[in-house]
């Protein structure tokens, strides 16, 4: 039995690479280009260069998703220092030392086209209204992996670290305030006009209008998340790199389609895997039985029951 | 060897898997260890309630702690014996590994369940853990679902039901009334054999890999030392040198503690593969490195530079020593070798998701006490399991002479338990057949 | 702010002089007041307005029939006067009453004429149009009801039932409030919109906090700590010092006192106490803040990357000592695989050297 090893490439590549290859070649790969928008994409526009860090946008946002505001920080203040699990929406200040320009920066969840957490979220907890592209959260499905805290590239859901009945806090464009035609909390008191809501495309157009009216204002003159991260529905407009706001140039591939997609290969259809087992059980059967009459042997030799 | 010295090591071949006697199963370490655990169990009842803030040091940044990341992560990886031994036995035909299967299939099914307990205490919202039972709800694009799912039917059925043999046999040798039972039993299960071990190669296969593809989404947030697409490779690759550690080094360190003769042709066999293994693996490792162009950052000198060359160095000098213990036959290079490599090797498993994951500058993460406690004591859970299991039943391997010690131990000092299988054709000669009460199988 | 400074009109509709040209046109509506547990502050309060002044008022604008601190009878030429005025004006005039109402034992621990004020309050009040409790005393209890009320103060709407009453709590209340509000049922005949509790709305709709002047120090997370302070120097938030502000609904923040602006107690740099408020001021310490009910963003920014996690003294010594036990155990055990190694071979040798021994001797002494 000394050249088992061969037994094992050639039946398997004799079944089944020509039918695994076919596969896994033929799954496509996910562009910034193929993946879809949703039909009646809703999404934000922030534009930086507007916003006067006022934080009404905090406070409506908590108001409208009836969570008690954050005053944990001075049991005084809503003051949160981040998102968290009862912060879904935060006014950030991005303010060098050097004394060069500073910037507020508005940070909620990006309902991105293709979301990181939604992909990696094990009973789909998370999940992409294929509609309005809103990313909503599910408590029925969710079993609190966390995962989602350590996917998204923004590092926007949260998860309430007391009690024992914890959930996962992230905006969710208001939907129940969307359902009735009223817009997200944040945009309906922005006094500057600096966060907006509508659909995606006329957002889009909106930013490149500003872009070309103002040149020189917006940063690399483009508008982050047309493309980034293959595209998300909050798009951002700065006068300062989107890096130094905290929003990582990820390039036009979205986070799943770049990582996962050998993963997504392997598994389509389960076909490799299953292919690999029939293999497995044919070349274990035949070390079986030459394991099996050994052990007879052995037993005969020794008097004792065998011990498979 | 001469063959005159072949001739007197027979006496340290190991032929069967004896249980360990003589020895207490309840001891001071035992009781230690027992308290742990207790420990462990309370402050599980207070995390249920309090949530997991209060017990650890998990926090918005690093949302996961130690116990996916090391008791789930890297103690599975320890806990593949099942798997790596056991493809090294049964697919690749390395007829030596079988004698240490027991004690693979044994310590593997102590770490998966250890591990799936915390896995348990970890989630956030266990109660919907339920939903593993409709397929069509899994969402499969998911590395951790696959993880999740996988690891549940692997420990429940292929890994249960192969520890299932030695607790057959121990039922069997015990009580002759239960004898038919425990055939058919048996019968049944060898029937359904190969596809159960080929299930137990493909989905450790499948998980250990997909715990790899965990970190793979968080993208440039692990340093790039780490961050590879070849992640699940890598995983997978160091699961198995790992386990091989774990298995032959236990069973060393068993042999050790209770006195029983080391085989060095099985434990030369295993410390050959082991050390391929480990080559292979850091030349994977290293090559993929260079490849990605991130060699540069190994010579920082920044924590994550000291945690790669400590990674490595062990992983190297393990294989090094392992390697030149098949020469001098030096078991004390041997040992050492196994429990450098698999430390290397936990370290590996160990960064993406801790020490070399950087989702915030500002950000920091360090268990609180409580969280370590609670590893400590499903460790130690598993430990026990491992020192009761080992002493009742037979999995630590031994010539054969050691079993017919242990009959004639029983026989004199417990005589009550009967052996009979022994006492058939034993050493003593006698016959018990007369009384027509004790019958062996294929009699 | 001040609502009404002079010459400005107290309405946005009219001054006061086209009311009392109104009002001058018809008989001039009664009021009678009434002093029971008091100090007189509401009165006092009364005497600082200057639109319409006191004089105006009561000689152009109301018929104050009996008032104890400002008519110049007394004795039973007053008390004739009162009874006359009830009997004329009955179901038409205004009762306001100042002063809490002790009602403990059949009211006897105040009687005004041989009569326990309860009585009078009763009787008085069961021919009022309607009835005005100014001050915080009349209004639920004041200071005579604070612990442990041994005359069992209570507010006026304990006392009189089946009219309308309008609360003006206060120690004392802006005395505008109460002139807006007798303006207001002189000129349209009719009472102001009031809360759960009788207050009109447009004096006691919101609590100081919401208007006050000195928000922005509160917002920003400065406060005077203690008196003479820094901050307290500064004109910083008083919060710390107890200010009962948002807590406190009143108009003080917006209309102060004696016309002058500034002159309010929070102006003065003396936290506001409550006042208006009966589960406030004589219940809470002086000293002691209240929860804040309606939270706002603060002034300071957080930063784009925030803090989180750290190293804990305690744990990082238990996974030491736990590593070090590991550790140490593996070196033990293999110092111990390096005897049995060595005795192995030395053991090996020995048996080898006997076996060469054995064969070295052909006969006698080799098993078979």
């Amino acid at each position: 039995m000394a050249i088992t090893r061969r037994e094992l490439i050639t039946g398997i590549a004799k079944a089944g690479v020509p039918a695994a290859v076919a596969v896994t070649v033929g799954t496509e790969t996910l562009k910034a280009e193929t993946i879809p928008v949703p039909s009646a994409a809703v999404g934000l526009l922030y534009d930086a260069t507007i916003c006067i860090g006022c934080k009404a946008c905090v406070a409506a946002c908590a108001e409208a998703n009836d969570t008690p505001p954050d005053t944990r920080g001075d049991a005084l203040h809503q003051a949160p220092s981040d998102l968290n699990d009862l912060t879904r929406n935060v006014i950030k200040l991005y303010k060098p030392e050097d004394g060069s320009a500073f910037s507020f920066v508005k940070r909620q969840c990006m309902h991105c086209l293709d979301p990181a957490c939604a992909a990696g979220c094990p009973f789909q907890a998370l999940h992409k209204d294929p509609e309005s592209g809103v990313v909503n959260w599910t408590a029925e499905k969710c079993i609190g992996c966390r995962y989602c805290t350590i996917t998204c590239p923004y590092h926007i859901p949260r998860f309430q670290w007391a009690g024992f009945n914890p959930r996962v806090t992230k905006c969710e464009l208001c939907s129940h305030r969307l359902e009735k035609g009223l817009k997200p909390g944040c945009t309906s008191v922005c006094p500057t006009g600096a966060v907006i809501f509508g659909p995606r495309p006329v957002l889009l157009l909106e930013a490149k209008r500003r872009i070309q009216n103002s040149p020189g204002r917006y940063y690399q003159d483009r508008v982050y998340g047309e493309l980034d991260n293959g595209g998300t529905q909050a798009l951002y407009l700065s006068h300062v790199p989107f890096e130094k706001l905290g929003l990582p140039e990820l390039g036009p591939e979205s986070v799943p389609a770049k990582t996962l997609r050998w993963q997504r290969r392997f598994y389509q259809y389960f076909a490799l895997p299953a292919l690999l087992y029939a293999g497995l059980v044919q070349v274990i059967r035949k070390s079986l039985a030459g394991h099996e009459h050994e052990l007879h042997e052995r037993e005969k030799e020794t008097g004792l029951r065998a011990q498979i | 060897m001469s063959s005159a010295a072949a001739e007197i090591n027979r006496s340290d071949r190991w032929e069967r898997a004896v249980p360990v006697y003589g020895f207490p199963v309840v001891n001071g370490f035992f009781i230690g260890l027992s308290v742990l655990v207790l420990v462990a169990l309370i402050l599980t009842a207070y995390r249920e309630l309090a949530g997991l803030g209060p017990v650890s040091g998990m926090n918005d940044a690093y949302g996961w702690g130690i116990w996916k990341t090391f008791n789930v992560m890297v103690l599975t990886a320890l806990g593949s014996g099942a798997f790596a031994v056991g493809i090294a036995a049964w697919v690749f035909r390395r007829k030596k590994l079988h004698a240490l299967m027991r004690m693979a299939l044994l310590t593997s099914f102590l770490a998966y369940a250890c591990g799936l307990l915390l896995l348990g205490i970890d989630a956030g919202r266990p109660w919907n853990f339920y939903w593993i039972v409709f397929p069509w709800k899994w969402n499969m694009h998911s590395p951790l679902a696959e993880v999740a799912i996988c690891m549940s039917i692997y420990a429940m059925i292929p890994l249960a039901v192969e520890n299932i043999p030695p607790v057959l046999e121990r039922l069997w040798y015990f009580d002759s009334r239960l004898r038919p039972g425990v055939e058919t039993i048996e019968k049944r299960l060898h029937y359904f054999f190969p596809w159960i071990i080929a299930a137990a190669y493909l989905l450790p296969g499948m998980h250990q890999s997909s715990l790899g593809a965990l970190m793979l989404l968080a993208g440039e947030r692990v340093h790039p030392l780490w961050q590879s697409p070849l992640l699940p490779v890598l995983y997978l690759g160091a699961a198995t040198f790992m386990s091989f550690g774990c298995v032959a080094g236990t069973t060393m360190l068993c042999c050790l503690v209770w006195k029983r003769g080391m085989d060095m042709d099985v434990l030369d066999e295993a410390a050959r593969i082991t050390a391929w293994l480990i080559f292979v693996w850091l030349g994977l490792r290293l090559l993929d490195i260079m490849i990605r162009g991130a060699l540069g950052t190994a010579f920082h000198f920044d924590r994550f530079a000291g945690v790669f060359w400590l990674e490595v160095l062990l992983i190297a000098i393990g294989g090094v020593l392992l390697w030149r213990s098949l020469r001098t036959h030096d078991k004390q290079s041997m040992f050492v070798g196994y429990v450098l490599s698999s430390a290397g090797g936990m370290i590996y498993r160990f960064s993406p998701t801790t020490l070399a994951f950087r989702p915030n500058p500002e950000a920091l993460y360090f268990p609180a006490t409580v969280e370590i406690l609670v590893s400590l004591g499903f460790i130690s859970l598993g430990v026990v399991g491992f020192l009761v299991a080992v002493k009742r039943f037979a999995i630590l391997p031994a010539p054969l002479q050691e079993w017919h010690d242990m009959a004639s131990y029983f026989r004199f000092r417990r005589p009550y338990i009967r052996w009979t299988g022994y006492f058939k054709y034993g050493f003593f000669g006698e016959d018990e057949t007369e009384g027509g009460e004790y019958r062996v199988s294929g009699d | 702010m001040i609502a009404a400074p002079v010459g400005l009109s107290l309405t946005s509709k009219r001054t006061a002089a086209q009311i009392a040209k109104i009002v001058g046109n018809t008989r001039r509506p009664s009021v009678i007041w009434l002093h029971f547990q008091d100090c007189t502050g509401c009165t006092e309060t009364l005497l600082r307005t200057s639109a319409p002044d006191v004089t105006h008022l009561i000689l152009d604008v109301i018929s104050l029939d009996y008032h104890e601190t400002l008519m110049a009878a007394s004795g039973a030429q007053a008390e004739a006067v009162l009874k006359s005025s009830i009997e004329e004006n009955a179901g038409k005039y205004v009762l306001v009453i100042e002063g809490a109402i002790p009602a403990k034992d059949d009211g006897v621990f105040m009687e005004l004429a041989g009569k326990p004020a309860i009585e009078v309050a009763k009787e008085v009040g069961s021919e009022a149009a309607a009835v005005i409790a100014i001050g915080s005393c009349a209004s639920w209890g004041g200071v005579p009801s604070a612990d442990p009320n041994p005359t069992g103060a209570v507010g006026v709407d304990s006392v009189v039932s089946g009219k309308p009453i309008i609360n003006l709590p206060g120690c004392p209340p802006n005395p505008y409030n109460l002139l807006a509000v007798v303006l207001e049922y002189v000129t349209m005949g009719r009472l102001p919109e009031m809360d759960e509790f009788k207050r009109p709305r447009f004096a006691y709709e919101r609590v100081i906090h919401e208007n006050c002047p000195r928000r922005a120090h509160f917002d920003a997370g400065r406060f005077a700590l203690a008196f003479g302070d820094e901050g307290h120097r500064k004109g910083w938030c008083l919060y710390k010092l107890g200010c009962k502000g948002p807590v406190t609904h009143a108009a003080c923040s917006v209309r102060h006192f004696n016309e002058v602006p500034g002159v309010w107690p929070i102006g003065m740099g003396v936290p506001c106490l409550g006042c208006t408020e009966k589960s406030v001021v004589w219940k809470m310490g002086t000293f002691e803040t209240v929860p804040i009910h309606l939270a706002t963003p603060p002034d300071t920014y957080p930063p784009i990357y925030s803090t989180a996690g750290g190293l804990k003294v305690g744990a990082a010594a238990l996974v030491g000592a736990i590593a070090g036990a590991v550790g140490g155990a593996a070196w033990v055990a293999s110092q111990r695989f390096q005897s049995s190694t060595e005795a192995g071979v030395a053991r090996v040798s020995a048996d080898i050297a006997y076996a060469e021994k054995l064969k070295a001797k052909p006969t006698g002494k080799k098993e078979d």
